[in-house]
């Protein structure tokens, strides 16, 4: 083992797939031991592409990476030997059974048959499919293949796991449990998991440290606190009737950033509401305001990715439907 | 080559688990044999003296049982890269590919278990060609040098036939434009060949076609060892000739598998 202090380091790491389109351009990034690494950003911002380079599926245009110090081009076995990887599409084999699913890539390991059912059974009933493991893949519900998938990375005891989109096209309940599995195996086996997703509720909810990657380039990175912190404070929106009362509003104080989104729509940004609130109300009861709406929001991912990138993530996963419809289609099988 | 017996066996559970693949993968010689060698059975219309001079037998399944056997091959063969294109499809691909085995074992994984299977298929061939009326008859006897020529001329049909179909399936995306290939050129390659009649059968250019095609190399193995017994003299020279064409084209797709895939290959 190399003793670099980073698990994963990138220089520059590129990728321009045949037909001219730059995936990725130019990342870099030092993942430490015992993180959970989350890449967040819209369908098509280059994520799968460097989740594919790093766990040596594809090569890079440009660029090197490290994984547990070995370079991803020239010793892209070695990486192999101490990577789980869960692919964002269902790699599990169909006609075989959950536990010869598992059995199978033990041996791409070398891994003794023996040991390696030991092994497969524990992982089976981390995940709570103990009593599927003899059935067909087949049968298997949208979710429970997904945990499949999930443990079938995990065999070889792998330093590091990638795990691509890990809940993409899973219904709300599903996907809660699916976190759950995660940090199991977080706890269990205390890797390093690179997590990429469009979901900012399950970045914030599982990463340790988020980098925002857009049009194939890392925007921000950061905990998910700092991020949040870096927008400086929270929203108060407030929405009157006639513009004469929201420009009114609007002059309420010369040290607040004032923005004004729609006719008769005024949104400020406060450090802290908690504070600023009392004021403002005692403000409005002085100049006669009083608001149709009135809302205070706390800083969520949402508006980081906002701030970062120009757009709302919610936009881009209108696009997406598509794509997931068809993952459904195929987890349902 | 890690990774290629594990594969290799996923192959095979795949195929004697689905019961309907396993059956018609069977049956498939055994009508071959019995319908077309009962269909085409020449022997009924010439006189025997004629059928010994041209045929060298009066039986027309003895004569054709070497390219039934070859062409059973063929077929199957020709099938071996449409799996791969599967896999892609399904996404198992995308877990070998981040597996510490050789790109080459998933390939060669197919080739291997297809090779498998029609072993399989040629041995219950043989069984049935034995036992329906007019059927195989071996009135030479055999060595153990002619079973050991019919076995390694089909393995090395099976392994060519299905090297060059997994390396055109290696970057394919679509099973369609795979299994329109294979109708393109599997009667062309069956019948451009000595497997059904001799060459004094054909036309000039047919024959010269048919003595390049490695279908006519197997077949004509085959039958001089079925026809023959012990090969001597002009016989054995002919039949190790073929069998060296066809050790010679096994040895260069191996090769090419091996460098296209580990390069190749992707999800």
């Amino acid at each position: 083992m190399h003793k670099d202090e980073y698990v994963i380091e990138t220089d520059k790491l590129a990728k321009t797939y045949p037909g001219g389109i730059k995936a990725v351009k130019g990342i870099d990034m030092k993942i430490q031991r015992g993180q959970i690494y989350g890449f967040l950003g819209p369908n098509g911002a280059g994520k799968t592409t460097t989740i594919k380079m790093l766990s040596t599926s594809i090569k890079p245009t440009s660029g090197t990476a490290r994984v547990m110090g070995y370079d991803i081009s020239k010793d892209s076995m070695k990486v192999r030997k101490v990577i789980g990887v869960v692919p964002q599409d269902l790699t599990t084999d169909e006609d075989l059974k959950g536990i010869e699913n598992m059995e199978l890539v033990g041996r791409f390991y070398d891994i003794p048959p023996r040991e390696s059912r030991k092994k497969a059974e524990e992982l089976l009933d981390l995940v709570d499919l103990t009593e599927f493991g003899n059935k067909y893949v087949s049968t298997y519900s949208g979710g429970m293949r997904k945990r499949l998938e999930l443990i079938v990375g995990l065999i070889h005891n792998p330093k590091v796991l990638f795990l691509d989109e890990p809940t993409l096209g899973l219904d709300v309940q599903t996907r809660t449990k699916m976190w759950e599995y995660i940090r199991k195996v977080k706890e269990e086996f205390g890797m390093t998991i690179v997590l990429t997703s469009h979901y900012l509720e399950e970045v914030d909810e599982l990463a340790d440290i988020i980098s925002i990657i857009d049009h194939g380039q890392i925007v921000v990175t950061g905990t998910p606190e700092e991020l949040k912190n870096s927008l400086q404070g929270d929203i108060i929106e407030a929405t009157f009737s006639d513009s004469m009362q929201s420009k009114k509003f609007g002059e309420y104080s010369k040290s607040v950033d004032v923005t004004y989104p729609k006719e008769n729509v005024v949104r400020m940004k406060v450090k802290d509401s908690d504070m600023e609130v009392p004021h403002i109300m005692k403000y409005m009861s002085d100049n006669n305001l009083s608001p149709i709406r009135f809302s205070i929001s706390k800083p969520s991912l949402d508006q980081v990715f906002l701030d970062y990138t120009g757009r709302e993530i919610r936009e881009e996963e209108a696009g997406d439907t598509r794509k997931a419809q068809m993952n459904m289609r195929r987890l349902r099988k | 080559m890690s990774g290629l017996l594990p594969l290799t066996g996923r192959e095979l559970k795949k195929w004697y688990r689905n019961m309907v693949f396993f059956i018609t993968g069977l049956l498939q010689p055994i009508f071959w044999i019995a319908l077309f060698g009962s269909a085409f059975d020449i022997a009924k219309f010439l006189p025997h003296s004629a059928l010994e001079n041209t045929f060298g037998t009066t039986s027309y399944i003895t004569f054709i049982i070497g390219g039934v056997l070859t062409s059973t091959s063929l077929f199957t063969a020709l099938f071996s890269g449409t799996s791969i294109i599967f896999d892609r499809r399904l996404g198992n691909m995308a877990r070998f590919l981040v597996s510490p085995i050789h790109r080459s074992s998933i390939v060669f994984a197919k080739v291997l278990s297809t090779t498998v299977r029609i072993l399989v298929q040629a041995v219950i061939l043989i069984g049935v060609a034995f036992i329906i009326p007019n059927g195989l008859i071996l009135s030479n006897g055999i060595s153990l040098l002619g079973i050991f020529i019919i076995t390694a001329a089909l393995i090395m049909v099976a392994f060519s036939f299905s090297s060059i179909f997994s390396i055109i399936a290696i970057r394919l995306k679509r099973q369609e434009t795979i299994f329109g290939i294979i109708n393109l050129i599997n009667l062309p390659l069956l019948f451009a060949s000595y497997a059904l009649f001799p060459p004094s059968f054909m036309p000039a250019w047919l024959r010269n076609v048919a003595a390049y095609n490695p279908v006519s190399w197997s077949s004509q193995a085959i039958r001089n060892v079925i026809l023959n017994g012990t090969l001597t003299g002009s016989v054995l020279n002919s039949t190790l000739e073929y069998m060296l064409y066809l050790l010679l084209l096994t040895i260069f797709m191996l090769v090419l598998v091996y460098f296209v895939s580990e390069k190749e290959i992707r999800d």
